[in-house]
This record gives C-alpha cells, sequence and structure tokens, in this order.
C-alpha cells in the first residue's frame, strides 16, 4: 500500500495518470501523424482514397440512423422505408444522404483506381494493397447491391432475385453460395433478412478490417513519391506535414462533399417505386448504373459465359500487380503498352455501362 | 532448465517425440475447429424440408379455349401457366424463368412465353427459342398435371408445405 501511494506523485498530470492506467508509447502515436505527405497530395485527384473514406464514413453513420426505422421482413420492409422517407423528422434527408454517398463513393472508388492504375502506384512494393483495395471494391459494391434491395420496391425486388440467382451460375461453389445468399432453393422471406445481415453487419465487419489494412499499408509503404516532369521542386517543399496541414485539407473536403451531398439530397431525394410483387416482374427492369456493365453481358452472351468472364476478369483485376510483374520481366513489355491496356479495358467497362443505359 | 515448445526445444532442435506432440496437437485443433466452423456452416444453410405434393384443381376444361393460357397460383404463391395446347390436351409451366428467376408471362398475339429481365423469348411448348435462356439451353420447368376428362377438369400438382415426407 505504501509502495503504491508513493508512486503516485502529486505533479503528475492527467495525462501522465491516463497514460499510466493505459500503458502505450504515446511516442508512437505522435510519430504516425507526423507523417511527411509528398506535395503531389496537394491536388485533388490525388485524395480520392481519402474521399471514398469520408465517404464510408458518412455511410457508417446515416446507415445506423436508418436502422433505428428500418424493418427487415417482406411484409413490412417498404412501408417502413416510406415511413422513414414520408413522416420520420429529416428521414427523407438521412435516406438521400445514404443513397447519394453510396453512389459517389463507388463513383470515387473507380476514380481512385484509375489515379492508382495510371500513376503506376499499385507496383513493387505495393501489390499487396492494390489486391485489399480491389476486395474493398467488390465489397463496396456487394453493400450497394445488398443495400438497393432493402428498399423492396418493384425494380430492387427483381434485381435481388437476379443477382442472387446468379451466383448459381459460378462453377462449382455457385449452387451453395446461391442457397446461403436466397436462405433457401428460391428468393423467398428469408432471402430480405440475409441480405440485411450482410448489409449491416457482415460487409461492415469486413469493410473495417480491409480499410485499417490498406491505411496500415500506406503508412508502412509511404505514399508514393512522385516525379513530374519540367517541375523541379526544392527539397524544402517536397513534403508537407501530415498533421495539420493534410488533416485540415481532408476535413475541409468533407466539409464540401456533405454540401455536395446536400445539394443532390434536395434536387434528388431518394424516391420510392411500385412495393415489390413476387409474383410480376415489370417490362423493364435494370439493376443500379454500376452493375450496368454485367447486365449487358448478361444479355450478350449465355449465363455461364457472363459470369465466368466476369470472373476471370475480376481475378485478373485483383492479380492484376503481379500478372503484369511477370508478364513485364518474361516479355520486356514497355510501359506505354500497359497504359493502352488501361485505357481500353476502362473504355470497354465505361462502352457496355453507357450501352445499357440508352436501351431499355 | 528445459523449456520445450511445440515440436522442438528452444535452440531450435526436435526429436521424433516433439514432432509426434506437435502433428497431433495440429491435427487436433484443426479436427476441432473444423467441426465448429462445420456446424456454423450448416446452421447458415437451412434445411430443405421434403415436402408431398398433391393435386390442385386448375380449373374446368370449359373454361380455357384451345391456345389460350391461363395464369394460377401453387400453394407457395407461385404462379403456373396453364395452356390448352389442343382439344384434349394441356401443358402447365412454371412462370419462373430458368436463367435467373425472373416471372415470364404469355403474350397472346407472338404465341410465346418472354421474359422481360433479358429477354428470353420460349415457344408455346415452353422451349427457350431466343436470349440467354435458348444460349444455355434453358426451358421452363413443365409442372405435371391431370386431366379428368369425365369430370372436365384439370389438376396441377403442386407442393404442399404442411405435409411434410417422413
Amino acid at each position: 500500500m505504501a509502495d503504491f501511494q508513493e508512486q503516485q506523485t502529486p505533479q503528475a498530470g492527467f495525462f501522465q495518470r491516463v497514460s499510466e492506467l493505459i500503458p502505450f508509447d504515446w511516442e508512437l502515436i505522435r510519430h504516425a501523424s507526423a507523417e511527411p505527405v509528398p506535395y503531389h497530395i496537394k491536388k485533388w485527384w490525388f485524395c480520392l482514397g481519402g474521399t471514398v473514406l469520408y465517404l464510408f464514413v458518412i455511410q457508417v453513420a446515416t446507415g445506423i440512423a436508418l436502422t433505428f426505422y428500418y424493418v427487415p421482413s417482406p411484409d413490412q420492409a417498404y412501408e417502413s422505408v416510406a415511413q422513414i422517407t414520408q413522416d420520420v423528422r429529416f428521414g427523407w434527408y438521412i435516406r438521400s444522404l445514404h443513397k447519394w454517398a453510396a453512389n459517389c463513393m463507388i463513383v470515387a472508388m473507380f476514380l481512385h483506381m484509375l489515379r492508382v492504375y495510371f500513376t503506376g502506384a499499385y507496383r513493387h512494393p505495393r501489390q499487396l494493397n492494390w489486391c485489399i483495395g480491389f476486395l474493398l471494391l467488390g465489397i463496396t459494391l456487394t453493400f450497394g447491391f445488398t443495400g438497393y434491395s432493402l428498399v423492396y420496391e418493384q425494380l430492387s425486388f427483381w434485381g435481388a432475385t437476379v443477382g442472387a440467382n446468379l451466383a448459381e451460375a459460378v462453377p462449382l461453389i455457385g449452387p451453395t453460395i446461391a442457397y446461403f445468399l436466397r436462405g433457401g432453393p428460391e428468393v423467398g422471406e428469408n432471402t430480405l433478412t440475409r441480405f440485411y445481415v450482410l448489409h449491416i453487419g457482415l460487409l461492415p465487419t469486413l469493410a473495417f478490417g480491409l480499410v485499417f489494412l490498406h491505411i496500415l499499408l500506406i503508412r508502412l509503404h509511404g505514399v508514393t513519391e512522385l516525379e513530374f516532369e519540367g517541375k523541379e521542386v526544392p527539397e524544402k517543399e517536397r513534403h508537407f506535414r501530415f498533421w495539420p496541414d493534410h488533416a485540415t485539407t481532408e476535413l475541409l473536403i468533407g466539409v464540401l462533399l456533405m454540401y455536395l451531398l446536400t445539394i443532390m439530397a434536395l434536387v434528388f431525394p431518394a424516391g420510392l417505386g411500385e412495393p415489390a410483387n413476387p409474383t410480376q416482374t415489370p417490362e423493364h427492369i435494370k439493376p443500379e448504373w454500376y452493375f450496368y456493365f454485367n447486365f449487358r453481358l448478361l444479355k450478350l452472351t449465355s449465363l455461364r459465359v457472363s459470369v465466368v468472364f466476369t470472373m476471370a476478369l475480376g481475378g485478373i483485376c485483383f492479380l492484376w500487380p503481379f500478372i503484369e510483374q511477370w508478364l513485364s520481366r518474361k516479355f520486356k513489355v514497355p510501359d506505354r503498352v500497359w497504359v493502352m491496356l488501361g485505357v481500353l479495358a476502362f473504355l470497354g467497362f465505361l462502352v457496355l455501362t453507357v450501352w445499357e443505359s440508352f436501351v431499355q | 532448465m528445459e523449456i520445450r515448445g511445440l515440436g522442438m526445444d528452444l535452440k531450435g532442435k526436435s526429436s521424433r517425440r516433439d514432432w509426434l506432440a506437435a502433428v497431433a496437437m495440429g491435427v487436433g485443433l484443426a479436427v476441432s475447429y473444423g467441426v465448429f466452423a462445420l456446424e456454423g456452416l450448416l446452421f447458415l444453410l437451412p434445411r430443405q424440408i421434403k415436402v408431398r405434393t398433391r393435386n390442385l384443381f386448375a380449373g374446368k376444361i370449359s373454361q380455357i379455349q384451345v391456345g389460350g393460357v391461363r395464369q394460377l397460383f401453387d400453394l407457395e404463391g407461385n404462379a403456373i401457366l396453364l395452356r390448352r395446347k389442343a382439344e384434349r390436351e394441356f401443358q402447365a409451366f412454371s412462370s419462373t424463368c430458368p436463367h435467373l428467376g425472373c416471372k415470364v408471362h404469355w403474350e397472346e398475339e407472338e404465341q410465346r412465353y418472354f421474359c422481360p429481365c433479358h429477354r428470353g423469348v420460349f415457344d408455346s411448348d415452353g422451349v427457350a427459342v431466343s436470349g440467354p435462356p435458348a444460349d444455355g439451353g434453358q426451358n421452363l420447368t413443365q409442372i405435371p398435371l391431370e386431366v379428368d376428362e369425365d369430370a372436365g377438369v384439370v389438376y396441377i400438382e403442386v407442393k404442399d408445405a404442411t405435409r411434410r415426407r417422413s
């Protein structure tokens, strides 16, 4: 007892006492937040990853708010969304924010990916972070798919039906995945609760873990240093401080994003179509725009071909840094070939997406 | 003092006994956690309950014209399309598209079943003729039926969830 009291010096400040309760090397935090940031990050297109993260935080906040009113059961889901939109105070605003932040998040993610690709930031030693990023893209698209289905209007119901059945065509494990997603041999009353659990439980957990790894790897490798032709920057101006300079910029971008989302919510508030009718498919169905690419493929080829093609494409994209490295070494391919390939791949995606958006 | 870890001592030397112990431990742990994982997985896949079928009254023969199609529902609420093919010949199809599960409907003028999702077309016999179902060779699922000519009625065979198969 006497020993214990001797250790407590009256001069020890509040911070000292706290750090005794949590025996952690606080210098580490100071060190971690003092990361020097290369000057090119001052250009907005290098902040797209941060934009995605900011939008993800908005999704978490508005998403938690929405779960206070949403009821994940087939006979009440649509009604509860209608209630959120029409009766709950600021319900239309929270729901519209959630919708538009989701769309912006996917746009920002695609742009972030393009930026990383065309600046070669995925190359050695940062290959793994590209793979993690690609998994995050997959998770985000699944977020979009499951979230849209929860609205339980005609279009979203049939989108969910098609999507869940689509899994069936995956070779070998497809039937089990489809069975798991639907909660039975057909889309039924289990399906909605499953999509809900994925949307608010499983996917966020995975996303949090992968985002942590993604940022950890960025921090460990440091941000890619770039040289711009014809721009001589004195050594002193090559970097600026993460804290407080870059953090302030990010916070400002955050406010700007909130303004943008609020304008979107005001001008194009999230609407509500006809309630889901499991006995009748509407004459024209369409998924969300980020699945147009796949929807077009489904119309162009047979089910098996389009699913296997999409999976192969996904696999190649996922492992691209390693595939490119291997090809470059083996065949001495010049860099401009990879740039052209990236342009072609993106144009292909764009053409199928735009094509689908113009036809019924 | 000798401290021994799994499979080897601290100097990195291992004896056969250590190695066997490590293998046994590894296998034991893998099996134990594997069983937990398997149980978790099975929990997530709902049991498929086998049910008996029964005949459901689908209508009087006289109610459907030759070449006409009538939509009715099974006991689970799934739409079934009953077609009178000829004077004494009937066909029943599940309205669920074999491609991705949308609902097909009968188009009288074109004499075809049509799925609006990906523009799948089936002829009057339920055979896929164009669109993705034709590419994949997926025809409409035929539902067994029974025509009772004496009574002048048609029955279709449907699943009855209230009658579990033991």
